[in-house]
């Protein structure tokens, strides 16, 4: 994986956050840190409050909702609070779920779309055009610059929505649920230009609920239920609490939970595996042993 | 793809003729030139020059056939309903030149030229209107639309309002169907009374406009993210600019204005069909 | 078991459109079975779907359900034996109460309003949702949501429930209450068939799976056989769960596993180490 540099880029600290038409605190006094290079997986059911902290490092929350706001997010260091989502635009880029639901409506050609933030941010021509043809390479989408981004299959969008983002050169990359709403080839297209940034040094925050696809190249990981950290720490530590994430709906990769299951009904003690290499290993040690 | 092409979804090619590379201004201000002067003149027949003007350079560019279709549906069936009743005696106040009589069961009517001439000219008129309007529309491409209106320094945001609302309408009408199809697994028929007509209506209408005002705040919070609302000047991909064959077509309109001044001047209102001026004509 | 849908010789296309998007499909299902139907997106399980309710009907071919055609039948007649649960909950979704959403499919039958509080109060009980009438449809979570559009299907008491990719969008919570559903439902006698690309959802619900690809059914048998026929999932682009991926793995270290779910791995492992 990429250099882990010492430099915090976010820091939250006690964030605290309602929706302006609820009285229920969304977010409740949520601490953690992201270091240059790191890639942090945001794990929890549904209503935990995932995508509130994703659009709270990005601004949208709380200058786009309102609401009650509470503690500190520092994006570089700025304080998101006394930022503007414009400006925040080149330091943070946000991908969402539904990869049809971000395209702009004004861009008539996936060159034009990727080219979309740059122009609303008035960059020059020659460096709109230089960094939209890094980001389409980038993706994968060479040789569909002249389609219409309505052409474009789920993963083919979801790629261009990602380009997009990466054309203003952000300093970290949140992502939504980035693969929900994908097909199985969509996810893998997705995933494979994920796992090439997060190998690359790029700073990532990842909401999934493909858990067994993040731990192949989260470095942590955080757990969100109503609100509150549950748990957080390095990913490999966070996955092995399997009670404590099945107890609020979560499913630990398969291998994992496996793992626990075997220590539990079969006695037998082996080190918990996060991914399908490292399970073929311990297992077939453990099965040669015994 | 130009705004209306992209709405009406008929053309099959975009053609790339002089019209369409016309400056979206000048074929706009062609528009606002060609409806102020066939108001100022009262000739029908000079409202057919104008819309045979704009008819061949909308067949030039392929896009003639939405005109003719609309055209159709508006101008057509108002000439054939207001020529009989305004130009038969029952119509008309101003009525007084008879130009000849129709036999209809049996009796003999006059025909008056005043009701006919407002029955055409009209009706014409808002032909003009029509025909120059669709040409702007279906010949300039979304992109140079955005230019143009960013040029006459419309704000961003209603430029994009305006210009995002088209690509969407397809994907509208895709979900629409969706939703159809979703409710008649449920059950709904189409073969019933007015009454459950207007609940099937419902049941479409209603999860439509709550989906899509769900992605209409998606689609916002997308553009925020990207910088939609950064106060500086927007870099747009197009430069509005004026090519010589916008001048060629200005000189034209220039010229045209001054030959229609000095007929206004020296032969009158009505060159062409010498109707007599008459209130709100 | 007696036949309850079945496809002779299938060949549909989109109107307008050239290609096939369904070329020859002989597709059986029999009465109480649950069948998953995988395969890409494009690739035709769901206009395969769609022409198992009616709501498409065949270019070529027939589809017989309960031996009625569907090119000659009337829509509503085949719809109300079929019943079809869309992906997108908000594209049903209208009424501005649970009991009137729940209402709608068997009012639209003429029932009377006793038999229609009936099944609403039957259909709600068996999602899990009783007590929920009054609620406001968009005042629910996406999982209630969920189980509300299987209720306002299931009220129109149809022999076959078919559900349109089911888990996407949910969290894995929301996962694990579809898979009961499902069982549960067809224990009480309905005929299941479920689209999707969730693999993991497959092996543990599932008995028997087909695989369309390219128009045309490529697999179609125990769900154990299809997951495990390697070359021909790696064709169609379809990556299995990861206990199957991991049998297989282990197959290679010269172990014989053959699980589906990770009970039945642990099951396995049990007779493995008590036998060497």
């Amino acid at each position: 994986m990429g250099q882990r540099g010492n430099e915090k880029v976010i820091i939250v600290e006690n964030l605290t956050y309602a929706y302006p038409t609820s009285k229920d605190f969304v977010l409740k006094k949520v601490n953690f840190e992201v270091h240059r290079g790191e890639v942090l997986a945001i794990l929890g059911p549904n209503g935990s409050g995932k995508s509130t902290l994703c659009k709270s490092l990005n601004g949208l929350v709380p200058h786009f909702y309102g609401g009650r706001y509470g503690g500190k997010v520092i994006i570089d260091g700025q304080e998101v609070l006394n930022t503007s989502v414009s400006q925040l635009a080149t330091k943070v880029g946000l991908v969402f779920q539904d990869p049809e639901d971000q395209i702009s409506g004004l861009a008539l050609t996936v060159w034009e779309e990727v080219a979309f933030g740059l122009m609303m941010l008035g960059k020059p021509k020659e460096e709109i055009r230089q960094r939209v043809e890094e980001a389409i390479r980038y993706v994968g989408l060479e040789g569909l610059e002249k389609r219409s981004p309505f052409e474009l299959s789920g993963g083919q969008m979801q790629r261009l929505a990602i380009a997009t983002v990466l054309a203003l050169r952000p300093d970290v990359i949140v992502m939504d649920e980035p693969t929900a709403q994908l097909d199985p080839i969509g996810k893998f297209e997705v995933l494979s230009v994920i796992e090439k940034l997060a190998n690359e040094g790029s700073t990532i925050v990842i909401a999934e609920h493909e858990i067994e696809e993040v731990a192949y190249f989260a470095d942590k990981a955080l757990v969100l239920f109503n609100g509150e950290v549950i748990a957080y720490g390095p990913v490999r530590e966070v996955l092995r609490k399997v009670d404590e994430l099945k107890s609020i709906g979560i499913d630990p990769p398969s291998v994992t939970e496996l793992a626990h299951a075997i220590k539990k009904e079969l006695g037998l003690e082996a080190e918990y595996p996060i991914t399908l290499e490292e399970a073929v290993k311990i297992y077939s040690e453990l099965l040669g042993v015994s | 793809m130009s705004v209306g092409v992209s709405l009406l979804k008929k053309t099959a090619v975009e053609a790339d003729t002089f019209v369409q590379r016309l400056d979206g201004r000048v074929k706009f201000l062609y528009f606002l030139w060609a409806t102020v002067i066939v108001y100022i003149f009262y000739d029908p027949y000079l409202n057919l020059i104008f819309v045979a003007v704009t008819l061949a350079m909308a067949f030039y560019a392929r896009v003639a056939k939405p005109i003719l279709q609309t055209l159709l549906i508006i101008v057509v069936p108002w000439i054939a309903f207001a020529v009989p009743i305004l130009a038969l005696p029952f119509g008309f106040p101003w009525n007084k030149t008879i130009i000849g009589y129709i036999d209809v069961f049996g009796n003999k009517y006059p025909v008056y030229l005043e009701g006919l001439g407002w029955g055409i000219t009209w009706p014409l008129r808002i032909a003009v209107a029509i025909s120059s309007a669709l040409l702007f529309f279906l010949t300039t491409n979304q992109a140079k639309l955005v230019a143009t209106l960013f040029k006459m320094k419309v704000p961003f945001k209603l430029i994009y309002m305006v210009v995002a609302t088209f690509q969407f309408i397809p994907l509208l009408a895709k979900e629409a169907e969706t939703i159809l199809q979703a409710q008649v697994a449920r059950g709904l028929r189409t073969d019933v009374g007015f009454v459950a007509k207007i609940k099937n209506y419902l049941s479409v209408v209603i999860p439509l406009t709550l989906s899509s005002l769900n992605k209409v705040q998606i689609r916002a919070i997308t553009l925020e993210s990207r910088g939609f609302s950064a106060p500086v000047k927007k870099t747009l991909l197009y430069e509005a600019r004026l090519m010589k064959i916008d001048y060629i077509f200005l000189s034209l309109m220039f010229v045209s204005t001054a030959v229609l001044a000095w007929v206004y001047v020296n032969i009158g209102y009505s060159p062409i069909a010498g109707l007599s001026w008459i209130w709100g004509g | 078991m007696s036949i309850i849908i079945e496809t002779k010789d299938l060949w549909f296309r989109y109107p307008g459109i050239d290609t096939w998007a369904l070329k020859g499909i002989n597709l059986t299902i029999n009465t109480g079975e649950l069948i998953a139907i995988i395969g890409q997106n494009g690739g035709g399980k769901s206009t395969l779907a769609k022409n198992l309710n009616g709501l498409l009907k065949p270019t070529k071919g027939v589809v017989l359900v309960e031996g009625l055609d569907t090119k000659t039948t009337p829509s509503h007649e085949i719809v109300k034996r079929v019943g079809y649960v869309f992906q997108n909950p908000s594209h049903q979704i209208f009424e501005s109460n649970v009991f009137q959403e729940v209402a709608y499919g068997p009012r639209n039958l003429g029932l009377s309003e006793e038999e229609v509080k009936d099944r609403v109060r039957w259909a709600l009980s068996l999602v899990g949702l009783e007590g929920y009438e009054d609620h406001n449809p968009y005042d629910l979570d996406y999982g209630k949501m969920k189980l509300l559009t299987v209720a306002s299907v299931l009220s129109m008491k149809p022999k076959v429930l078919v559900l349109d990719e089911p888990t996407t969008g949910q969290d894995h919570a929301g996962r694990h209450l579809l898979a009961s559903l499902v069982k549960k439902l067809n224990r009480e006698g309905f005929t299941i068939a479920i689209i999707t690309h969730d693999m993991r959802f497959v092996a543990e619900v599932a008995p028997r799976t087909v695989l369309i690809a390219d128009g045309q059914k490529i697999l179609d048998g125990p769900t154990r056989e299809v997951l495990y026929t390697v070359d021909v999932l790696k064709k169609a682009a379809i990556k299995p769960p990861q206990i199957v991926q991991l049998s297989l793995a282990l197959r290679e270290h010269g172990f014989s596993f053959s699980s589906l779910t990770l009970q039945e791995m642990l099951d396995e492992m049990r007779k493995l180490i008590k036998n060497p």
